[in-house]
């Protein structure tokens, strides 16, 4: 602390560039511990901080502005992504049992043609032999369906599995022979995880091999869904596939909140009480469970009998708003499958909600979602916006400690003890041997560190302590210029948090960079780092003096 | 006489949101215990009508989607002559799609029945819920077994994947 720079370097007071230049160097070693990550321990704790924002922001419009009502009855049907929940149930309500059957599918398909959705996307591996009726007649269904404009894809591992598909002599009633190409678009349904945790905050644009060129691979399910109703599929498509590597991805903003629809069967409420406070009070901060998922869905048991659901609709109007127009992504919920997903929110949730909820950010970001640093191109300008970033918080922080060391020199804390507290405290506690006084704290940080219940009431009743202390002993002079001091920290600290606020405005909005890649300027807005760091001005500042001095003669 | 209205009335009963009833086979199937059940026409007239052939011990297909003028072109009525899980509804009809197809069947959710008409209004649905719990134990993988000792000629054929039902994608 004895190094900071409260002094300008003589001869220099003037030169507002020299000022320029040193917090300009603070802001580059801030931007170097800020992506500091050698170890890979910075991961874990950025993107934990990111599933925070989003479990307590995620249902804030600012953020997260998805739609969640259908477009009211005789309206334009909105672009609403709804999942069709294939279950038991279903399965018996048509004598059939999982495995899902191929045949199954195809009677399915045309329950849903009914629903006259805009797409209708089957998460599904086709994979296994099925007899070749079964497999003509997915086709012929099919057909009639995209022939009816509604778009048809199917979930593969590669596009060679349309192959599987394919029945020599499968005719439509015109006697065309069908193929399954011409019935079904693949697309690939890859699942991408971060390393550090497991958690599937990304979407992947596309699967491809690293070796293949950007844009060559097989579009994943949402984005294709997405491109395909879209004016222009195409270049949305190459926009959407151009990131140079191999495995990039996009963010997934979350939901805390339910979907209202899924109220009607959801046994829990689709508003989650997760806040900020919850953090203080050493309460969970994230849900323990997701019983009320963030995408409307719909229990294929419900769509088949209406008794399972009868509040859809003598007329089954409710259905209809539901599903007219909508992206319908037919998933499983099968006990035991395997098939489920670790969501940012840190719950487990059906695989096909992966695909829903990246659908959702697509359609709620107009196509334009978050995508990491690390997979853009250039990237060296996205962390020159973060140079720039905190360039501005360090000279925020240069300006503070100038005025400050005007004001009171020596002295560059307004939350430091006054001479007067300590030389009043000092004696207080001198009344206790040293072994008695070192062990009660000892013993005081012992009970705090193990019960956190008591971290919270400590700290209040120590700050409390100490400023009944400074109020009780020090000169009034004195505390008013403390008071002043401490006006200036907070103006400085409210000022810094105004500059972050436009930083991530502008990082979030334009640049598009998902939380993890912005939540870090927050830790620059108490100082505490600047102030840890200065050592790097005082080194600057004799640097400086010594080549005046060489110049200077 | 009695236990049939009984019957009906427990078929009828709203079912409370707070008890979860996973599995079909816990629904009422009020569709298939009311005694001369009739389709009396759409539940929406602008929409088609799926059909499905087959039966309940072979298994249905999709056979075609027709509206109701088809079935019933001078919209009366229609006799269920068989009902199955209280959501499928069996024809006096195999020709509804131009071709015989054997019996024909619509489902519940797209046709009214005098059924849904005697029934108790209510507004509430089934409790349902998402299964998210990991087991560690293989599940109905109904998986083919090859036999370890082929003929020596037959090398080809112990290349072939071994033949299972499809899977929902897990990635």
């Amino acid at each position: 602390m004895s190094t900071l720079p409260t002094a300008p370097p003589p001869g220099s007071d003037a030169r507002l560039p020299g000022a320029l230049l040193r917090s300009l160097l603070l802001a580059a070693v801030a931007l170097f511990f800020l992506n500091f990550n050698i170890l890979g321990t910075a991961s874990p704790s950025k993107r934990f901080s990111q599933d925070l924002v989003y479990a307590w922001f995620g249902n804030e419009a600012w953020l997260y502005p998805r739609p969640t009502q259908p477009a009211p009855p005789g309206a334009a049907p909105g672009r609403k992504v709804v999942v069709v929940m294939l279950n038991e149930p279903a399965l018996a309500l048509r004598g059939a049992r999982w495995p899902v059957p191929v045949q199954f599918h195809a009677q399915f398909l045309a329950e849903l043609e009914v629903l006259k959705p805009r797409s209708i996307f089957l998460d599904f591996l086709l994979l296994d032999p099925a007899p070749p009726e079964d497999r003509c007649e997915l086709l012929q269904v099919g057909e009639r369906l995209r022939a009816g404009g509604i778009s048809l894809y199917l979930a593969v591992t590669e596009p060679a599995d349309l192959a599987l598909l394919e029945v020599a002599g499968c005719k439509n009633p015109q006697g065309a022979p069908i193929h399954a190409a011409q019935v079904f678009t693949p697309v690939a349904v890859q699942r991408q995880a971060d390393n550090s945790d497991f958690v599937s905050r990304r979407y992947p644009f596309e699967q491809r091999a690293a070796s293949e060129a950007a844009g060559s691979g097989l579009p994943s399910a949402a984005v294709r869904m997405y491109c395909d109703a879209t004016a222009a599929p195409a270049p949305c498509l190459a926009r959407l596939t151009s990131y140079a590597a191999p495995d990039a991805g996009f963010d997934l903003a979350w939901s805390p909140d339910g979907d209202p629809f899924n109220r009607r069967w959801s046994n829990a409420p689709c508003t989650p009480d997760i806040s900020p406070a919850r953090a203080i009070f050493n309460e969970p901060v994230l849900p323990r469970e997701s019983p009320c998922p963030p995408v409307a869905t719909l229990f294929a048991d419900a769509l088949l009998s209406p008794d399972i659901d009868p509040a859809l609709g003598l007329d089954n109007q409710t259905l209809f708003d539901l599903a007219q127009g909508s992206f319908l992504l037919v998933g499983g919920n099968f006990r035991g499958s395997g098939d489920l997903v670790t969501t940012p929110l840190h719950t487990l949730l059906p695989g096909i909600y992966y695909h829903g909820v990246a659908l959702q950010n697509l359609i709620s970001f107009d196509g334009r979602p978050k995508v990491r640093k690390e997979f853009r191109a250039p990237k060296i300008l996205f962390y020159l916006y973060d140079l720039m970033v905190l360039w501005v918080l360090a000279a925020i922080f240069m300006w503070r400690q100038r005025v400050l060391a005007r004001s009171r020199p020596g002295e560059h804390s307004p939350f430091e003890l006054s001479a007067a507290a300590r030389a009043w405290l000092a004696p207080f506690i001198a009344r206790y041997p040293t072994p008695v006084w070192i062990l009660g704290a000892v013993l005081l940080l012992l009970l705090m560190a193990t019960f956190r219940s008591l971290q919270l009431i400590a700290v209040a009743a120590i700050v409390v302590l100490l400023i009944v202390v400074e109020l009780r002993v020090t000169p009034s002079a004195e505390r008013h210029e403390r008071l002043r001091a401490l006006w200036l920290y907070l103006g400085a600290m409210a000022l810094s948090l105004a500059v972050i606020g436009v930083a991530i405005w502008v990082g979030y909005a334009w640049l598009r960079l998902p939380p993890g890649d912005w939540l870090g300027y927050l830790s620059f807005v108490a100082f505490g780092f600047f102030v840890a760091h200065a050592a790097i001005l005082e080194f600057g500042r004799r640097v400086d003096e010594l080549h005046v001095a060489r110049h200077t003669g | 006489m009695r236990l049939c209205l009984l019957l009906v009335l427990v078929a009828a009963a709203p079912i409370r949101a707070d008890e979860p009833l996973p599995a079909a086979a816990a629904k009422p199937l009020a569709a298939c215990q009311t005694p001369n059940n009739r389709i009396l026409g759409p539940r929406s007239a602008d929409r088609p009508l799926p059909l499905l052939a087959g039966d309940p011990q072979h298994g249905f297909h999709a056979a075609c989607t027709v509206p109701w003028s088809t079935l019933s072109p001078r919209n009366e009525g229609l006799a269920v002559a068989e009902c199955f899980q209280g959501s499928l509804l069996r024809l006096d009809n195999s020709s509804a799609c131009g071709v015989v197809t054997g019996p024909l069947w619509v489902g519940s959710r797209w046709v009214l029945t005098s059924a849904d008409l005697n029934r108790t209004a209510s507004r509430q649905a089934t409790c349902q819920q998402l299964e998210t719990g990991a087991w560690a134990g293989t599940r109905d993988l109904n998986l083919t077994c090859i036999p370890q000792k082929k003929p020596a000629d037959s090398k080809a054929d112990s290349a072939a994947p071994a033949p299972a039902a499809p899977a929902p994608a897990g990635h």
